[in-house]
């Protein structure tokens, strides 16, 4: 609306304008011949004045007449990708405001859009666990029992490459849980992260194992507040992750401390310029690791909406990555 | 491949109920390779006469996902008949409201596809220990521990172990190739919550060590926070 303004500018400052002019004209004609050279210096000077007084209020009135203009551009250009959220209506420039309630409702249906396109995906997701678990269940079977090498070696690759599938679903739905409009505040409840850590170490034993990895804990009592299935997420995704990226005979040690989450490898680490990076989607520093590339963009989104900082630094030791999760 | 030590009873009677053909009959076979007695039906109306009629079934792994009655009316019905038996759902959903729905309707325990042979096996196993304690016997590898006489064995050699070292093995035998923790053991131990430290229970895992050299099995130390017990590599 403070555009309000410029339109004042319009219709105001022409006809002062005009009239000031005709006063002036009327005053130097009126006025009698001995004082008309007096009458011409005053006005000559109160023309000075008003001029100046005219550049002072357009320059005012343009530039806050813009500010609102300036300030939804900002906002714009601040906005994340899927930040889909409608332009607030009340601070717009009368003029834009036809344009922005249109551009809203465009947002709405890009916005219906994607999550039309994310349920899918998670419905997808969920519809290919129980094939998945079939097929798992049974090359499960036939590996436990087949001698023969050739054989053996094709279900092993089988059951590798169905493990990248369950991997891949399961990451999927990851992603759908933690993207910020389907967080819910409702499911957060205070959590004991040490316990959730202790959850999920079989696994991390069971994987680490297979890479004659040395996975070690050092778990203090501490509390937070998150939803549970989500920092589940997160957690698997860091340790998944330091054991992948790992080379055999390696070393990872998870650390619980009150408001914080650390995971220690001493693998080759991750340089300082492409820590922020490898947060992205399908960013990998390595194409020989068969990751999905979508573990760090969960753990990342997982920490944006718990409102906890994550950062990537180097070991005291020097060699390795440590990622740590601050909780506030 | 996780292997899975054969521990406890077999012959145990286990009711599958899967509508996915591919993966009931993945069911069948993994457990009934691990000696359980597997019968499996495809729906949820059929378990819920099954479970009427018969009344030797031990475990029951149901999926929530059913045609017709569903998973969570299946359990409702079973515990409105005051039938015991402990059940382990499937599910192919993670939502919470799901896993909370099911132990509500008296659940025991659930697992969400897809999911590992041993763990599922694991499972089962201590469901049914839960319902049915102490079997006669555990063994894996070369050692036995009977549990009728409290005698321990290694092939023919018996050993001898200290009150609290036996229940330290029997913890670990119950729990094979799980990882357990040393507050679990201490918890389980002393059911009276005595106050034991967590370096007692490396002074009683380092004495059963030397004690199990021979027996074809280890105890592996998981850094910082417990142990494993596995056959030796």
């Amino acid at each position: 609306m403070s555009s309000i303004r410029l339109r004042l500018l319009k219709w105001l400052i022409p006809p002062i304008l005009l009239m000031n002019l005709g006063a002036g004209a009327l005053a130097y004609v009126l006025a009698p011949p001995p004082l008309r050279e007096a009458v011409l210096r005053t006005l000559v000077l109160l023309e000075i004045v008003l001029a100046l007084a005219c550049v002072a209020l357009i320059w005012f009135s343009v530039s806050s007449g813009l500010r609102p203009l300036n300030r939804l551009r900002a906002e714009l250009n601040q906005r994340e990708g899927d930040d889909l959220a409608a332009i607030a209506a009340d601070d717009v420039p009368y003029e834009l405001e036809p344009v922005v309630s249109a551009f809203n409702g465009l947002l709405a249906k890009v916005g219906e859009g994607a999550q039309a396109r994310q349920d899918f995906l998670a419905n997808v997701a969920h519809q290919l666990r129980t094939p998945l678990a079939g097929l798992k269940t049974q090359l499960e079977w036939l590996g436990a029992r087949h001698a023969e090498p050739d054989s053996a070696q094709s279900v092993r690759l089988m059951l590798s490459a169905t493990e990248r599938m369950i991997r891949q679903t399961n990451q999927l739905l990851s992603l759908a849980r933690a993207e910020p409009h389907h967080f819910e505040k409702a499911r957060l409840e205070p959590l004991a992260l040490d316990a959730l850590v202790a959850e999920a170490v079989q696994g991390f034993v069971d994987q680490a194992t297979l890479k004659s990895i040395d996975i070690g804990f050092d778990l203090q009592a501490a509390t937070i507040t998150g939803d549970r299935f989500l920092l589940r997420d997160l957690i698997d995704n860091l340790i998944d992750n330091a054991i992948r990226y790992t080379p055999p005979r390696g070393a990872v040690t998870v650390t619980v401390r009150p408001g914080l989450l650390t995971v220690e490898d001493n693998g080759p680490g991750i340089p300082p310029a492409r820590r922020e990076q490898v947060f992205n989607r399908y960013v990998r520093l390595d194409d020989k690791s068969h990751g999905s590339g979508l573990g760090l963009a969960i753990v990342r989104d997982i920490a944006v909406v718990h409102g906890a900082g994550l950062v990537i630094s180097a070991p005291e030791s020097g060699r390795g990555a440590l990622f740590t999760v601050k909780f506030r | 491949m996780a292997y899975i030590p054969k521990t406890g009873r077999t012959n145990m009677h286990v009711l599958v109920v899967e509508d996915d053909a591919v993966l009931a009959d993945g069911l069948s076979r993994a457990l009934g390779s691990h000696g359980m007695q597997v019968e499996v039906v495809g729906n949820g109306a059929q378990a819920d006469l099954l479970l009427q009629r018969v009344t030797t079934v031990e475990v029951v792994v149901l999926d929530i996902g059913l045609p017709g009655i569903d998973g969570f009316e299946v359990v409702r019905r079973l515990r409105a008949r005051g039938a015991s038996v402990p059940v382990l759902l499937l599910t192919a959903r993670d939502a919470i409201e799901d896993r909370v729905r099911g132990l509500e309707q008296g659940a025991d325990d659930y697992l969400v596809k897809p999911f590992a042979t041993a763990e599922l096996v694991a499972r089962i196993k201590a469901l049914a220990r839960r319902h049915t304690p102490r079997p006669a016997a555990l063994s894996l590898g070369d050692l036995l521990l009977d549990t009728s006489t409290r005698r321990a064995r290694v092939g023919d050699q018996a050993i001898e172990l200290s009150v609290r070292e036996w229940a330290v093995l029997e913890y670990l035998l119950q729990h094979a190739a799980r990882v357990v923790s040393k507050q679990q053991i201490i918890d389980a131990i002393l059911p009276w919550g005595d106050d034991l430290s967590l370096n007692a229970v490396e002074v009683y895992i380092s004495r059963l060590r030397l004690k199990l050299a021979d027996a074809g099995v280890t105890i592996r130390t998981i850094r910082g926070f417990g142990y494993l017990l596995e056959l030796a590599a």
